[in-house]
């Protein structure tokens, strides 16, 4: 059966409120898998790709009780946690070639306005609706362009077809979602 | 009033992390003032979350969720602590880096650079240019980014003011001017490397050694 976004925040809701582990459980099992093929796609191999996996869903049990259900989707959070420690290891790659201390990846502290939380709120049932309508082209392209650090060219060598047609795909991809916001905002 | 953003596919990138280090901080440094690329940023956050469940699961280790239970019973690593504000003078996402003196190039021209220590390739500076002078008329290699800090300036395209944030391709070219009440202060970073033929290495070549 599928895992809805408010069993999702049910489940996160347990774990922060009561450290419930078979709550935990079946987050575990919806996002680990899932995040740990969405980073091999992203351009981790697969022992790091199940290493941040785990990492990430050690972090979803520590900040629990910081996710804020008005910001958005669980799935959402999950991803920014996961980004986040993928930004953070790559930092520390880099810090250990030339042995100096790496400032920890932080996003900019604005504390949401409230017209900017009413927005969250819808924000990622639009976002879904929106991705619902791109032709599969268009959501292979999207997700390419943007979830992996392949560059355009590289991709369209991959999918067989010319430069032009990955970043028209992309622009009309982009477009379209853009639109969709827009128009129920 | 904010009227010049970065690019969705740049806001995309930065949501995906993506974005190369120097770039991610100018954006950053823009995102802290503009809610609207915030709220675009959000969206694609979004994205990145539809896709996770939309992905097919890979097979994990059948002891996977006790090897996370041990992380989270084990003491948690000790997080380095946030490091101190450095320069409170600058917008928020700045402060915490170390930033160089200013350099003379010519009156009403000098610039500094701004070091990320995780990210030692990454080319930032902040440029700061006297009332009424011109930029030297340049093309870039790769994505450009400018974010205004203080003051305003022009080129053929629009005019820039203080939480603007300038993209510029590589097929630009263009001479801005900045206006004449006053200096204009800004942060910029080249997508990559920096590279000899783009107009700030050309500018620098001589200046640091590279």
């Amino acid at each position: 059966m599928d895992t809805t976004a408010d069993d999702m925040k049910l489940w996160l809701t347990a774990v922060a409120e009561r450290q419930d582990r078979d709550a935990f459980a079946r987050l575990y099992r919806h996002f680990a898998p899932r995040l740990a093929s969405f980073l091999e796609r992203s351009g981790l191999n697969g022992a790091e790709a199940e290493e941040v996996a785990q990492e990430a869903l050690a972090t979803v049990w520590r900040r629990a009780s910081s996710y804020d259900p008005r910001q958005g989707a669980v799935s959402t959070w999950v991803f920014t946690i996961a980004r986040n420690l993928r930004i953070d290891r790559a930092r520390r790659a880099a810090r250990a070639s030339v042995g100096i201390r790496a400032i920890g990846h932080e996003e900019p502290q604005v504390a949401p306005s409230a017209e900017e939380t009413s927005l969250a709120a819808e924000r990622d049932a639009r976002v879904r609706r929106a991705m619902a309508t791109l032709s599969p082209e268009q959501a292979t392209v999207l997700r390419l362009s943007f979830f992996s650090e392949k560059p355009h060219a590289e991709i369209a060598r991959e999918l067989c077809i010319p430069l032009g047609t990955v970043k028209s795909r992309t622009r009309l991809a982009m477009a379209k979602i853009r639109a969709l916001l827009e128009q129920e905002s | 009033m904010i009227s010049h953003h970065p690019s969705d596919d740049s806001l995309a990138h930065y949501a995906a992390g993506n974005l190369g280090a120097g770039p991610r901080l100018v954006l950053a440094t823009h995102l802290s003032g503009c809610p609207q690329c915030r709220a675009r940023v959000r969206s694609f956050e979004a994205v990145g979350g539809a896709l996770i469940d939309s992905c097919a699961p890979a097979d994990l280790p059948a002891d996977g969720l006790e090897r996370v239970f041990r992380l989270i019973d084990a003491p948690e690593p000790i997080r380095p602590v946030a490091p101190v504000a450095l320069h409170p003078e600058l917008p928020e996402p700045l402060r915490r880096y170390p930033v160089g003196r200013w350099r003379f190039v010519h009156p009403g021209f000098r610039w500094r650079r701004v070091t990320l220590p995780e990210a030692p390739d990454a080319n930032v500076i902040m440029l700061r240019v006297g009332a009424g002078q011109k930029v030297p008329q340049h093309t870039h290699t790769g994505t450009e980014y400018t974010q205004v800090l203080t003051g305003a300036f022009s080129d053929s395209f629009g005019r820039y003011r203080a939480g603007d944030c300038v993209e510029a391709d590589e097929d630009v070219d263009h001479q801005p001017v900045v206006d004449p009440d006053g200096e204009c202060i800004c942060l910029a970073a080249v997508d990559g490397r920096l590279r000899l033929d783009s107009w700030i290495g050309r500018m620098l070549q001589p200046l640091i050694g590279i």
